[in-house]
């Protein structure tokens, strides 16, 4: 070919590109693609590493969880595993993308139950993630929330803190539940409550700390530092019995408000994987969660075991979304969904 | 001198040969990792993990922290040889670097980068060590209307960085708040101008708006003239940075060094910002400002200085309220709990060998990548001899890589085109992409934290005037705009021509 | 539109193609037309997502405050459409330009589908050789080079799962 300085035929080029591309779509046919988000595999289960997906960035408390799992799991599953996040939309990005694939075993996904009992009370979705496109297979973690107001507040207890004119809480963001154990606490007692999300735990945390808000709503594992450093104070907590962390503080049941919320995470696979497969997996998962390592971080972080077998993990979800629905609508909380 | 001892301990930690050898595999690691595009500091460390599994717990984090460094380097030497910055801070550098390396000093940019993150780490340490409580409650006073005031300050110093047409600066930087506010709401949740798309519904990842808009915009510029190759392989000229060289850049690390440790110990978005405002408060203290945009060794060295004192001094939230300030924290105290340590504030009173250990190996990383770094630049600098024909397309290909792996989505792979088409285009019109790519950082913040202030204001906009510090920050803004345009009124009496000059490239 | 004038000058290492101050008006106001445009449909769909009030601002207060802007600043460039100096002439050069992110788009099409092995090899190709006019050893080499390299790096190194068709 001549080395020319200036191109004077353009077409030479479309015709190089279309000629390339043709040669790349011949020499993949018939290959097989390991690997990306939709790989695919041939031969008996597991014939590739197993596919954990982590619907958030690095580094949170929910990837150490998962990695931990996927580590663990590898050993009783005679194959490899590895993590792989995919962050955005509250869980909808991987979700998506997990439940499109084939129910093969390969991938799977560790979602929270925020996606399905919070998430439609605040934002419209068109297409949710239904509980029908999801196979689960075995319950994980529970994480509770805990009310804490700053060390200096005047406000000692739940009482003081609902004989207010006007409160501004703090959450970890809209969809969470912090969100609505805070919505449907204040929506209760009629305090005008104005809620301020910060962009997750570390900004909700400088916040109530440096009394931008009054109060916020967290988990244990953000707040059990400073409240053991005596920089925060705990009021209540949402779940249904007291913490074994935090012995003294009740909980929103006892103290006349009956409002329950938690955050849950279970292992899922796409909608139609065959039951030995479910039970290969959740055996497998359930070895793991036995694990020393594994049970060492969740203690570390104030979460709990949810032993949930496949059957019971729908039925909480559905159970939780309808209570929370329920919930808001009767005490006229608005969170800014449809449903 | 009771609390020197914990420091001087840490310093014992950091200093044992087998402490000091983590380190540096991590730094060498961090920098090889960060010099692939899409995989910033936070990634890095996140990839790396699992490697410090079986370590003890110290090694582990030093090594971590080194990784953190080495990947923060990597990316300006991205930055600089391809404009193809990996994160916030080294988007500032790629400015001025990228346009050094064009004129063949590469090597000087390279250098004065690693000398001033040095001079900005050792700064900020010294400062953390003697000054950190007092400081600390300051970082707690910085509340939504803080924010806003200082995000609107900086959107308006990132509006006249640019050094073409004014309007044009202003319509980028307006378009890249446009562009941040894709996604969700920041408050309520909603999803916005996404076009019903979940891939969307995040917004726009930084990573992809600035390597789309600066290096495949870049790219796409440079195969267009890729037959001209004879004359576009500049000189690699001096490796080193000259005495004349750090004379220039003593007054921008000196600033950088100020301006970094104060905004780092911001949490949420100090950190971010201080490379922009020490490359702004450079700008207007230079006396050629024409120079910025156009190699000016101070818009390396300002922001330089400035990121890496603000990656030391953000350990400041960390140590009084165990709040990580950056993501790269966050992955490092991940990996803190896996190693059965809570990270909290009580850490530094439990922990104080842990504590001082990894703030000094963070030092000590300083020191490893400045050492590690000068001989290595006259390698670096080579890469800028390879012909464009062929660096190009491999820089490319490496970004679309690494662009995927950073959410496994060819989506943000057509993004990055999207945005790299967009970045040519507006190369070729005379809008310069940096406006467009500063505002876009600055604009997420800016937006939910004026919503939150309002919300805690109940709608009232007189309550900015009741927070001091606001206030302040604000009369600032106004003061900045008043100059300005007096300014602008003054240049304009004295010269009728239009004074713009041509600027090619 | 006349020939491009292209001035190679031999002390500088880019081309100056010279534009006319029509040219350059030209292409202002057809920039500042985008940017109106952009600034339009932002406005339009930020207005439908609800405006609310400062109290409770709703979803499309921001974008609609900023497309404001936009198009405040849009109108601005319109009126001062005169040359600024940094305008540059779209030249027959630019269909390269075309051909590349025709490829590249084609790239990220193939790249899930069949695995990153095969269309890095040919986009590498098709610019190094195509494009820039490198000599074919040149292009095989680093072609079928970064592949590799990209594979030991990402796959085997780092455990970053790309798609691909050659496992070990």
């Amino acid at each position: 070919m001549l080395i020319s300085h200036h191109l004077r035929r353009p077409a030479r080029l479309g015709r190089l590109t279309g000629t390339a591309l043709a040669c790349t779509a011949l020499l993949a046919t018939g290959c097989t693609v390991y690997g990306g988000s939709n790989g695919t595999g041939t031969g008996e289960f597991p014939n590739r590493p197993v596919e954990f997906t982590v619907p958030t960035e690095p580094g949170g408390s929910s990837d150490l969880v998962t990695r931990a799992l996927a580590r663990s799991t590898e050993e009783h599953l005679d194959g490899t595993t590895i993590v792989v996040n995919k962050p955005g939309a509250n869980g909808k990005v991987a979700g998506n993308s997990v439940f499109r694939s084939e129910p093969d075993g390969h991938r799977v996904a560790v979602m929270p139950q925020s996606l399905f009992s919070i998430g439609p009370l605040v934002v419209d979705d068109p297409e949710p993630i239904e509980l029908s496109d999801m196979t689960f297979i075995k319950g994980l973690t529970i994480e509770d929330y805990v009310l804490v107001v700053p060390a200096g507040s005047p406000h000692r207890d739940l009482d003081d803190l609902l004989g207010q004119d006007r409160l501004n809480y703090g959450t970890a963001g809209a969809g969470t539940g912090g969100q609505l154990a805070q919505a449907l606490l204040f929506g209760f007692t009629d305090v005008p409550a104005a809620d301020i999300p910060f962009d997750g735990g570390g900004p909700t945390m400088t916040a109530v700390l440096g009394g931008q808000v009054d109060v916020a709503a967290l988990h244990p594992a953000e707040v059990m530092p400073q409240i053991e450093a005596g920089g925060l104070r705990p009021i209540i907590v949402f779940s249904d019995e007291r913490l074994d962390a935090l012995p003294d503080t009740p909980t929103a049941v006892e103290s006349g408000y009956d409002v329950v919320v938690d955050q849950r995470r279970f292992l899922a696979a796409p909608a139609g994987l065959p039951d030995k497969l479910v039970d290969r997996l959740g055996a497998a998962a359930d070895k793991a969660t036995v694990d020393n390592e594994y049970e060492t971080i969740l203690e570390n972080n104030y979460i709990r075991q949810w032993n949930a077998e496949s059957a019971e993990v729908e039925s909480q979800l559905s159970e939780s979304r309808q209570r929370y629905a329920t919930l808001s609508r009767e005490l006229g909380v608005d969170l800014g969904g449809q449903s | 001198m009771d609390f020197l001892t914990p420091v001087l301990e840490g310093f014992g930690v950091a200093l044992q040969p087998m402490n000091l050898l983590f380190c540096l595999i991590g730094v060498t690691l961090g920098m090889f990792v960060g010099v692939l595009p899409g995989l910033g500091p936070a990634a890095s460390i996140a990839i790396l993990l699992p490697i410090t599994y079986n370590f003890d717990e110290t090694a582990a984090i030093i090594m971590l922290a080194g990784i953190f460094y080495g990947a923060l380097y990597g990316g300006t030497i991205t930055a600089v040889l391809l404009r193809l910055p990996g994160e916030a801070s080294s988007a500032v550098t790629a400015l001025d670097g990228y346009a050094m390396a064009r004129d063949g000093r590469a090597g000087t940019a390279l250098g004065i980068a690693a000398i001033s993150s040095f001079i900005g780490g050792t700064v900020a340490i010294i400062a953390l060590t003697f000054i950190a409580p007092v400081v600390a409650g300051f970082a707690l006073d910085f509340g939504p209307p803080e924010f806003t005031a200082l995000a609107l300050l900086g959107i308006l110093m990132v509006a006249t960085l640019g050094s073409g047409s004014a309007v044009k600066s202003v319509v980028a930087a307006a378009l890249g708040l446009l562009l941040a506010s894709i996604g969700q709401d920041p408050l309520i949740g909603t999803g916005r101008l996404n076009f019903g798309s979940d891939q969307l519904f995040d917004g726009i990842p930084f990573v992809i708006v600035a390597m789309g808009l600066f290096g495949v915009g870049e790219i796409l510029y440079n195969m267009e003239s890729v037959r001209n190759a004879r004359a576009k392989i500049p000189d690699v000229g001096r490796v080193y940075p000259s005495r004349a060289d750090l004379r220039q850049s003593r007054g921008a690390m000196s600033r950088g060094s100020v301006v970094g440790f104060v905004l780092g110990v911001l949490p949420g978005g100090g950190a971010v910002m201080s490379s922009m405002v020490s490359y702004a408060v450079e700008k207007r203290v230079s006396r050629k400002p024409r120079l910025f945009g156009k190699g000016a060794i101070q818009g390396v060295a300002g922001p330089e200085t400035a990121s890496n004192a603000a990656a030391s001094s953000s350990m400041i939230p960390l140590l009084s309220l165990g709040i990580p300030a950056n993501a790269s924290m966050a992955v490092i105290f991940g990996a803190l709990l896996l190693q059965g340590i809570t990270p909290g504030p009580l850490l530094v009173e439990d922990r104080p060998d842990l504590f001082w250990g990894v703030v000094n190996s963070m030092y000590l990383g300083n020191i490893l990548l400045v050492l590690m770094c000068l001989p290595l630049i006259g390698l670096f600098v080579r890469i800028v001899r390879i012909p464009v024909g062929v660096l190009a397309p491999v820089a490319l290909i490496i970004t679309l890589v690494g662009v995927y792996t950073v959410r496994m989505s060819v989506f943000d792979m057509f993004l990055m085109i999207a945005l790299g088409v967009a970045g040519y285009l507006m190369k070729k019109t005379g809008f310069e992409p940096a406006p467009l790519v500063l505002a876009f950082i600055l604009g997420g913040i800016l937006e939910s934290a004026f919503r939150r202030s309002m919300r805690t204001f109940d709608g009232q906009l007189t309550g900015f005037l009741g927070e001091p510090i606001a206030a302040t920050l604000l009369a600032a803004t106004v003061g900045l705009i008043v100059f300005t345009i007096l300014k602008a009124l003054r240049a304009k009496r004295a010269k009728h021509q239009p004074t713009n000059e041509t600027t090619p490239v | 539109m006349s020939a491009p004038e292209t001035r190679d000058n031999k002390d500088d290492d880019v081309p100056v193609i010279e534009v006319s101050a029509r040219y350059a008006r030209r292409q202002n106001v057809v920039a500042a037309l985008v940017v109106l445009l952009i600034g339009g449909v932002a406005a339009a769909l930020s207005a439908r997502l609800g405006v609310g009030n400062l109290a409770e601002p709703g979803p499309g207060l921001w974008p609609l405050a900023v497309s404001v802007v936009i198009i405040a600043f849009a109108a601005v460039l319109l009126l001062q459409s005169r040359q600024q100096g940094d305008e540059q002439r779209f030249t027959r050069e630019s269909l390269i330009v075309v051909v590349a992110v025709g490829s590249l788009i084609g790239y990220a099409l193939l790249f899930e589908r069949i695995g990153f092995e095969v269309p890095t090899i040919a986009l590498l190709l098709l610019w190094i050789r195509g494009l820039g006019r490198q000599p074919w050893l040149t292009s095989i080499t680093v072609s079928v080079g970064s592949c590799a390299v990209i594979y030991v790096l990402f796959i085997s190194a780092l455990g970053v799962q790309l798609p691909h068709i050659v496992a070990f």
